[in-house]
């Protein structure tokens, strides 16, 4: 795994060109350009306002903050796994006539979906102290927070990835589980509407620790469950390592079965 | 005795030919453990070595699997048996211009080209004015490359490729391009690298070319090798093979 890591290393500058390529890609051809970045999130934000302050009233205090908190952690989660799971099968072309560590095609969505939702941040400040909400400073744990959420998502595309070249409906079937994933994710409502005996399975989904953190440090100013960023930090590293086993093996007959 | 730049041993590449591909993981799973596909075995026994700073050529008729040991060599493939060691950086040229992308300009594409084979943006910033100078494209290097003739195109790919300074170059027929006097160029770079004790193998179905720049040969035949040695002796050996058929 050293050794993997040095070679990708080695390959950094394809990597940088993949993820700048992946983000360019996105918004070329539209006359507002990288500004979609911004506009994106914060016409969802604008919506959301609109909505759940005039039409559908929520106790909640500022609900819309609230949800789109976990709106853009989602969108970092979802965006990541729905182009990372076509990703190897869409590079064909590539994989087919360069050697490099296939690890990066992969490696190169997730940091792009990264680099996306770090830059929607902005708004997601600005919104904060719109709505008097106010930045504390247990903003400071959002980067260990990305840290957790990142190593938890970079084998979870790693396998889809790499499933996807030997079972080609895995990426339909993750199309509909997304949203299935989606709902029993506290974004759209506290985890605290849950009945106190279902939340156990809430809590055995990754995604509800990686929401709760950020609205800990962003909604509630408080510092994250720490035992428990701790834990998902742990069995991320675990999971990142049979990741990477599974990719490697897999990947052996990935350029003839493509 | 001087270093070894490659080396395989007992090589076997097996691919799956399926007739009713299973796509789908239903119908993996309805069809668990009865084999839909045949084998078939690309490459059977290769043995090869090939010192630093020698070049070898590859012969065989079509599907003999020259490109496949190729790709093996070159990592592309994984071997299903046997080893390959390689001592020293690798480039594999199967294709021009892998990774272009029609709506980046020219020079975005050498950086994104280059990348692919493992450069740093140090190293090709070093390199840009050169590739370009090669490629004589003048001013069409900051067009879109989807508006690119195919010959500028290809220009543009052997020229980065060319570039990158390989100490082990690998090479599936991708001599043939260009207009005549491109191919000129191409072929004195290729004797510089030659003198410069660039380790080279490539694939090539002109013989003359073989036994002009290779100082060793391999014929392979059904995937197997059917006789490896000095080039004049293997090319002349297998164009009196192809004579009596
Ligand atoms: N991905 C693959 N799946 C199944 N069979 C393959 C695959 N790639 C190559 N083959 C088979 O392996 C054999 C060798 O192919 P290869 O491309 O190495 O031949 P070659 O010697 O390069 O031929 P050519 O001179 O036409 O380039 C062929 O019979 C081909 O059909
Ligand atoms: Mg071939």
């Amino acid at each position: 795994m050293i050794k993997k890591i040095i070679e990708i290393y080695r390959y950094r500058e394809m990597l940088r060109n993949l993820v700048s390529k992946e983000l360019q890609a996105r918004y070329k051809n539209s006359v507002l350009g990288f500004f979609w970045t911004f506009l994106n999130p914060l016409l969802m934000l604008a919506v959301y306002t609109f909505v759940f302050s005039t039409i559908m009233r929520s106790d909640i205090k500022d609900f819309s903050v609230f949800m789109f908190i976990g709106l853009l952690a989602w969108n970092y989660i979802a965006g990541s796994v729905l182009q990372g799971t076509g990703c190897l099968v869409s590079n064909s072309s590539l994989l087919k006539k360069v050697y490099f560590p296939r690890e990066v095609i992969p490696l190169s969505i997730v940091f792009a979906n990264m680099i996306n939702y770090i830059l929607s941040m902005i708004i997601l400040l600005v919104a904060l102290l719109i709505s008097g909400i106010g930045i504390h400073h247990d903003i400071l744990f959002y980067p260990v927070i990305l840290l957790v959420q990142t190593i938890f998502l970079i084998p979870l595309v790693l396998i889809l990835s790499v499933v996807n070249v030997y079972f080609r409906d895995l990426e339909h079937t993750v199309n509909v589980l997304i949203n299935l994933w989606f709902f029993v994710t506290p974004i759209v409502y506290p985890i605290s509407i849950v009945p106190e005996h279902l939340r156990i399975f809430f809590y055995l989904n990754p995604a509800t620790h990686i929401v709760e953190a950020y609205l800990a440090i962003m909604y509630y100013r408080v510092a994250p469950n720490l035992p428990a960023l701790f834990w998902m930090f742990v069995g991320s590293i675990i999971f990142f390592w049979i990741g990477y086993l599974i990719f490697d093996h897999l990947q052996r007959r990935v350029t003839e079965e493509i | 005795m001087s270093e070894i730049a490659i080396e395989t041993r007992e090589l076997y590449k097996e691919f799956r030919v399926y007739h009713d591909r299973a796509m789908s993981m239903k119908e993996r799973v309805v069809n668990w453990g009865r084999h839909k596909y045949e084998k078939f075995w690309a490459l059977k026994d290769v043995n090869l070595r090939l010192e630093k700073g020698k070049s070898l050529g590859i012969i065989g008729r079509n599907g003999s699997g020259k490109s496949t040991l190729l790709k093996v060599i070159s990592g592309i493939y994984y071997p299903t048996k046997g080893e390959v060691k390689v001592n020293g950086k690798l480039t594999t040229l199967l294709e021009l211009g892998a990774g272009f992308h029609p709506d980046f300009t020219g020079r975005e594409n050498i950086y994104f080209n280059a990348s692919i084979f493992g450069f740093t943006r140090k190293e090709i910033n070093a390199k840009l004015d050169e590739i370009i100078a090669f490629s004589e494209l003048g001013e069409f290097i900051d067009n879109p490359v989807r508006n690119y003739s195919s010959g500028m195109y290809m220009r543009l790919a052997f020229s980065v490729a060319i570039h990158i300074e390989p100490e082990i170059l690998l090479l599936d027929e991708v001599l043939a391009v260009g207009d005549s006097a491109f191919q000129e160029k191409c072929m004195s770079k290729i004797k510089s690298f030659r003198e410069k004790g660039v380790t080279m193998i490539f694939v090539s179905h002109a013989s003359m070319q073989v036994s002009k720049l290779c100082d060793k040969a391999v014929w392979l035949k059904d995937g197997m090798i059917e006789r490896y040695g000095d080039a004049k002796g293997v090319v002349k050996a297998y164009e009196r093979w192809m004579d009596t058929r």
